[in-house]
């Protein structure tokens, strides 16, 4: 029993290392990560993560631990929303995991910006779920677990300033379980499609 | 008429005809997607037309890939060989049916009919390598059976070196050479000749006679060196050369692949310059890119017999060709939108074919205008329809009447030609696409009715095609 104990512990205590040997970022890597930000992401993901179209998400100020679960989720192919399988999966397939903690370190150390303001009525109302949820529906408030401004709580993500049509496409796709978070999933069964557009418009205007 | 008319004149209509025989060749490669591992729907709107993403991956020298490589670097850790485990090959098959408006005379001394409709079975079968090929280095080379010609002849071919470098501003910088058989073969978007619409169409059909030299004119018989750079993934500009390297065209002494002599037709004398910039602004969903693109070349006319050859010598016709080009896109999960327009103006000055009484003029010019509107709805169900028009000086030498049964000549020597294509399209997989196209004549060589002097309206030449285009 006290052997099992022992090796038990020094795994954890090899492993524990080898997380935090992964963390750390040399200046070759952090430069190799860039040159693959600018170079190759930017075609989808604009200049320093602020895509252009909603149908790439932007990635400027992302929680790296987050962006580092996800890049490892679509190199196991475990994400499987459409566009994970067109796009990502073959993208994250040859990165490495210190590229991946480089590249998750470059975004999230990028300045986030607002996106375009929408309705005002439609913001309030997306406010109002977002900080205290829709209880009527069961819905609980996000903010409990992306932060009261949604920059993000890791392991979860930043929000704000994210375009609102991919985070109502990512919400659909934890509705039918093409992304299949048992949390989300839930939260989003619940949301109605009107409540669904208010918070995703509001989350877009927010900023830093 | 003099012999050496008869030559400069026989050459300029093959000059003609080559470009009125060529099926437009234009495609996706599925190797691509084995290599990066992304969906034609990551580099395609629907295939052939790139996205955004699609035309960085060709500016980058077709060498991004998640494949396993076989290695090898040196001692300062230089990579000296990076090569896919798999050889990047795809294979395209198009098969076709196509109706005449009306069906063709059979000889000069017959009026009996040819049949309306021909199949292609294949109309065109192509071989690619398309793919990474070293460190920086890629290439997308296209074998090609075609039915017209029955043989297997080389296709579009473009081979590159690039690179990029992320600027201190968090700007990026692609820079690379292309060699290339095609010019425009190289260009990122679907606005200029060799990619441009329509992608697909029958090379059972009559085609008009003229046609600016930059339009598919000398494709597949040039070889091309252009170096390009792209700032930012928005401001593109390329310069390079193209010489004559003619296929299938022997030294009459030696009977080997050259030198090229009087035997040959439309030969580049010196290099011929080629120059294109473009502008591509992205915001939320659109994408629009707005040029210029442009060439000048200098042919011998040549086209003699090795009784009687041409010399390529003494005065040539000039070509200057300047055009302009727009492509905007709208890319959403459930519509795509897409708007090209291009209009190439081709100013000739023909000193060679005057002295030799080929033409009317010394100088000529030519004007061809296409715009194209294209939808689809979740890449699956779409459309397009095009209008095209080419106009230009009346030159009786060079868009020549004939004796029956005419078709392809022009009874008052106008190029004038106008028309649309309209085609629905349904993609039961991302890698096949059903056609059903239909091209429509307004004027044809320079009229409407009678255009060929032996009774044949221009509408007659519109047709129906249905293509199964298929791409593994």
């Amino acid at each position: 029993m006290t052997n099992r104990l022992l090796i038990n512990l020094c795994t954890a205590i090899l492993f524990a290392l080898r997380l935090a040997h992964a963390d750390e970022i040399d200046a070759a890597s952090r430069a190799a990560a860039q040159r693959i930000a600018v170079g190759t992401c930017a075609s989808c993901h604009g200049p320093q993560g602020h895509s252009f179209s909603p149908k790439f998400p932007v990635l400027a100020g992302q929680d790296a631990k987050y962006m580092v679960s996800q890049l490892q989720a679509f190199k196991a192919q475990t994400r499987g929303d459409a566009d994970a399988l067109g796009y990502m999966w073959g993208m994250a397939a040859p990165l490495s995991d210190q590229t991946i903690v480089g590249l998750a370190d470059y975004y999230s150390r990028q300045t986030p910006i607002a996106g375009p303001r929408g309705d005002s009525s439609l913001i309030a109302r997306g406010q109002d779920i977002y900080q205290h949820g829709a209880l009527a529906d069961g819905v609980p408030p996000c903010a409990a677990c992306h932060g009261a401004n949604a920059v993000g709580m890791a392991p979860n993500p930043r929000l704000a300033g994210q375009h609102a049509q991919y985070l109502m496409k990512q919400l659909r796709s934890f509705q039918n379980n093409m992304r299949n978070i048992a949390v989300m999933h839930g939260v989003a069964l619940k949301l109605q499609d009107g409540d669904m557009e208010a918070v995703a418009t509001y989350l877009q205007s927010l900023g830093q | 008429m003099h012999p050496a008319q008869w030559i400069q004149k026989a050459s300029i209509f093959q000059l003609l005809l080559s470009f009125a025989l060529a099926a437009p060749v234009a495609q996706a490669v599925p190797s691509f997607a084995r290599q990066t591992g992304m969906a034609c729907e990551a580099c395609h709107t629907v295939f052939p037309e790139l996205t955004h993403f699609g035309r960085m991956f060709k500016a980058n020298g077709y060498t991004l890939d998640n494949l396993k490589q076989v290695r090898d670097i040196d001692a300062t850790k230089q990579e000296m060989l990076s090569l896919a485990t798999l050889p990047p090959l795809a294979v395209m098959v198009q098969i076709s049916d196509t109706w005449l408006n009306a069906p063709l005379p059979d000889s000069t001394d017959s009026h009996e009919h040819s049949q309306a409709g021909t199949v292609g079975f294949p109309q065109q079968l192509s071989i690619f390598y398309a793919g990474k090929v070293a460190p920086h280095v890629g290439a997308m080379i296209q074998l090609t059976y075609a039915n017209d010609s029955g043989t297997i002849g080389i296709d579009n071919t473009d081979l590159r070196y690039a690179n990029n470098v992320a600027l201190e501003n968090e700007q990026s910088l692609i820079y690379g050479i292309s060699l290339n058989n095609n010019p425009t073969v190289q260009d990122l978007w679907n606005s200029t000749p060799a990619w441009g619409f329509p992608y697909g169409s029958s090379n059972a059909v009559v085609s008009p006679l003229a046609a600016t030299q930059i339009d598919g004119s000398l494709a597949q018989n040039v070889a091309g060196i252009t170096g390009y750079v792209m700032w930012n993934e928005a401001l593109y500009g390329e310069l390079g050369v193209y010489r004559s390297a003619q296929q299938a065209q022997l030294n009459p002494i030696t009977g080997a692949a050259g030198p090229l002599d009087g035997t040959a037709s439309n030969v580049i004398t010196g290099v011929a310059p080629y120059g294109r910039v473009a502008y591509e602004r992205q915001w939320q969903r659109h994408d629009l890119e707005l040029g210029v693109y442009g060439a000048t070349f200098k042919l011998f006319p040549g086209g003699g017999t090795s009784g009687a050859p041409a010399a390529l010598s003494g005065p040539v016709n000039e070509f200057k060709d300047l055009a302009e080009d727009l492509q905007y896109q709208y890319i959403a999960d459930q519509h795509l939108f897409s708007l090209a327009a291009t209009r190439i103006h081709e100013s000739m000055r023909l000193d060679a074919s005057f002295a030799a009484g080929a033409t009317a003029n010394r100088s000529d010019d030519l004007t061809t205008t296409r715009v194209i509107g294209t939808y689809y709805f979740r890449h699956k169900f779409g459309g397009s329809i095009s209008r095209f028009s080419t106009t230009g000086s009346t030159d009786a030498g060079l868009y020549p009447a004939g004796p029956n049964p005419g078709v392809i000549t022009s009874a008052n020597g106008n190029p004038a030609t106008k028309g649309w294509i309209a085609e629905l399209n349904y993609l039961p997989w991302l890698n096949t696409k059903i056609t059903l196209q239909y091209t429509a004549y307004t004027e044809f060589n320079g009229g409407s009715s009678n255009y060929d002097g032996s009774g044949r309206n221009a509408s007659a030449n519109g047709s129906t095609y249905l293509l199964v285009w298929v791409t593994f």
